[in-house]
Order: structure tokens, then sequence, then C-alpha cells
């Protein structure tokens, strides 16, 4: 969410201390997932002060065949960076994807969206990060 | 244009089908993914999104932080209790639906084993001994063995006999009525605890016609009334009284049914 991990240990202990404290006084709330709510809003309140991505018109390239060979050669951070780089909610949408910890209506519940929206920002992601994959690291036989 | 919306919901399903096939609990889902599990796209989808998610695996969680994920969840599902399954509306509407079932069908039930042949016409004749007024009978002033007589003489009732137990009270009044089913019925009042008594033909079986006959003496209740009911020759007697089974029981000799 933040590409920064500094920021994301942070963001972190700031949130399970928060926890800490309403668990304390008995106002832990119900809902199961709140504390990955908790966590996303102080994630995008933490780099509000930074820099924003501009709405740039990425490229975009179907999935290819060979997407997970290119993928391999990637090292974790870059993957980190290019995530973060993209507005929200996308950047919720893909982050909470990836981590693969949560099924599409948890996803949705968390990241208040529609299945449409979701289903949009995971197709328009996988394209955009396919071309730059394409970019980076061309496969052969890729242009 | 309602395919096209299906078709365009499967295509949302499709984007959002989880990398783990573990976590295909959703039925919509289940069937998006097995329609397209052999398109080429949807595979490239899933490796795309498989390797992502095994580069996410490999990012690196400061020792610090990673400690704390030793070998609990986070987000952890409550305890399952008695005490909150018993709290949960659906479960308590539901046992509150059984329990009242249960009510009714000990009810009848337990209706169902007072019952006899007869019983139900014996119930309606204790309403009407509740509404009867003495000013509806023939005042007639006897003993009540005696109207046994009378019930065949003028009326033609055979075997309208009061039982030997009841014979010998004093009467106020009497009188012969039809029932809604036509069957006519002897009413005899009683200066006695203003009693009142019955005379109606058995039960009878529908098909052979043969009278439905059960021993002694039973008892029924109705409105505050009881009434000690016997059958003899086809004919059913029945003392009733404003009271309970008590009240009745010193007059009839022998024990009940």
């Amino acid at each position: 969410m933040l590409g920064d991990s500094s920021k994301a240990q942070e963001v972190f202990h700031t949130t399970l201390r928060e926890a800490a404290n309403r668990a304390a006084h008995g106002e832990l709330p119900r809902e199961p997932f709140w504390l990955f709510r908790d966590a996303r809003w102080r994630c995008l309140e933490a780099d509000k002060a930074d820099l924003q991505p501009e709405p740039l018109a990425l490229d975009e390239h179907d999935v290819a065949p060979q997407a997970a060979a290119q993928i391999e050669q990637l090292e974790p951070a870059q993957l980190a960076v290019w995530i973060s780089g993209a507005s929200d909610p996308q950047r919720t949408a893909l982050a909470l994807f990836f981590l693969d910890e949560f099924d599409y209506n948890e996803i949705l519940d968390l990241a208040e969206l529609k299945l449409s929206e979701l289903s949009r920002f995971l197709a328009q992601g996988r394209r955009q990060f396919q071309a730059w994959l394409d970019a980076k690291h061309p496969h052969q036989g890729t242009v | 244009m309602r395919m096209l919306r299906l078709l365009r919901r499967q295509r949302s399903l499709l984007n959002c089908a989880p990398i783990n096939h573990d976590r295909l609990a959703d039925r919509s889902m289940r069937a998006a993914v097995s329609r397209a599990d052999d398109s080429d796209e949807f595979v490239n989808q899933q490796s795309f999104d498989r390797a992502v998610a095994a580069l996410v695996l490999l990012i690196p969680i400061p020792p610090e932080t990673a400690e704390w994920f030793s070998e609990k969840d986070l987000a952890v599902g409550s305890k399952w209790t008695w005490k909150k399954m018993a709290r949960n509306p659906a479960v308590l509407a539901i046992s509150i639906a059984v329990v009242v079932i249960a009510g009714v069908s000990v009810f009848q039930v337990l209706s169902r084993l007072n019952d006899f042949p007869g019983s139900a016409t014996a119930r309606k004749l204790l309403t009407v001994a509740a509404s009867t007024r003495p000013v509806m009978l023939d005042p007639v002033s006897t003993e009540a063995g005696t109207l046994s007589d009378l019930f065949f003489m003028k009326h033609g009732l055979e075997h309208y006999d009061v039982p030997t137990e009841f014979a010998d009270f004093r009467t106020i009044g009497c009188r012969v009525f039809e029932d809604e089913e036509s069957r006519r019925i002897a009413q005899i009042w009683l200066a006695e605890k203003r009693m009142q008594l019955f005379l109606f033909p058995a039960e009878r079986n529908a098909k052979t016609g043969a009278v439905l006959p059960f021993p002694g003496w039973r008892y029924v209740h109705q409105e505050g009334w009881a009434g000690a009911v016997t059958e003899r020759s086809g004919v059913c007697f029945m003392a009733a009284l404003r009271g309970n089974e008590k009240d009745l029981a010193p007059y009839i000799s022998g024990a009940k049914q």
C-alpha cells in the first residue's frame, strides 16, 4: 500500500497500539475485518502529504502467457513500488487481492467497492502491469 | 438485455477470481470459474495472479513486525458458544415455534387420550346445559327413573333409561329436542344441585352401523361444566353439573374408567 517499509511499519504499530487501547476499554468492534479497514485508512492518511501519482493514461497490454516468467525476474520491492504507485482505490484493490488472504466479497467490503469497480481495477491493473513488464523485461518475441 | 447483464457479471467475477481455488466459496464465482476454466485468457490471468502472489510473499517483513504474526491470526473468528447460539434471532424464533408446535401437539394428544365414542356430542350438550333455563323445559316433578316410560310412550324413544345411580332424584322438568344432526336428545333437570341429565343416541360405526361401546363412566369438561357419561343399549347417558369431576364422583358408583 505504501511502497515504503518504514512507513508501513509505523502504520502497523500505530494500528496495533490503537487496537490494544480499544481492547483495554472493551471497545473492539464486532466486525471481523475492522483491523484491516483501520490499517487501510491509516495507509491512505500516511501518504496524503506525499506527492500523489498523477492520473496518467498508462499503457495497457493483454496479459501474456509468458507473464509468469517475466514476473519471476522482478524484485519484490519493484512490485510493492508499482502497486503503491497506483491511485486509490485501485491501489487498495490490488494490494488486498494479491495478498491472497481475502475472497472477493471481503475485498468489496474492505475497500468499499462494487463488484464492477473491483473487476475493472483488477483487470486494468493486470493490463498496465503487463505493459510495464513488457517495457522493463521484454520477453523474447515481445516488441 | 438480461443475457448481456449476466455475461457482464460473469466477466466481472472472472476478473476477481481467487488466486487460490480454496477460496471458491461463492456459488456464482464457482460457476463463472468452471465455465472459463479452459479459456486461454483465464489461464493466463490465473498464472499471472499466482506469479504476483508468489512475489508478494517474498516482500520482506521487518523482524520486529514479523514477530507479531508468529502463529496467530489477526482476524480470529468469534468463539462459538451455546449461549451465543441461543441468542441468535433465527435460532430463538425456531425454538419458540418448535415449543409452540410441541405444546399444541401435546395438548391435542392429551385431549385425544380422554376421548371416547360420543365425547364430542357430550361436550356440545354441556354447552346446551350451560345455556338452558328452567322455563325451556316442561315442568315435571317426579323421580328421574320414571321418565323412561314417558320418553318411550310419548316420544317413542327406546332404552332412554336413567341409570339407577340417578333414578331416585326428583326432577324439575324435562324435554326432548333434536340436535343439529337430527338426533333426538332427552334432557332432564333435577332439583339436586341443579344437575341436568341427558340421554342421546350412542355413536355408531359409519360403515356397519354398529354401536361403538365404551365401558363404565367417562368424564367430559366444557365451559366450567363437567359431565359423567356412560353407554347402555345404544343410548348414552350424561349427568352434567357446573363444577368438576369431584362434584360428580360421589353420585357414580364404581371407579372412573
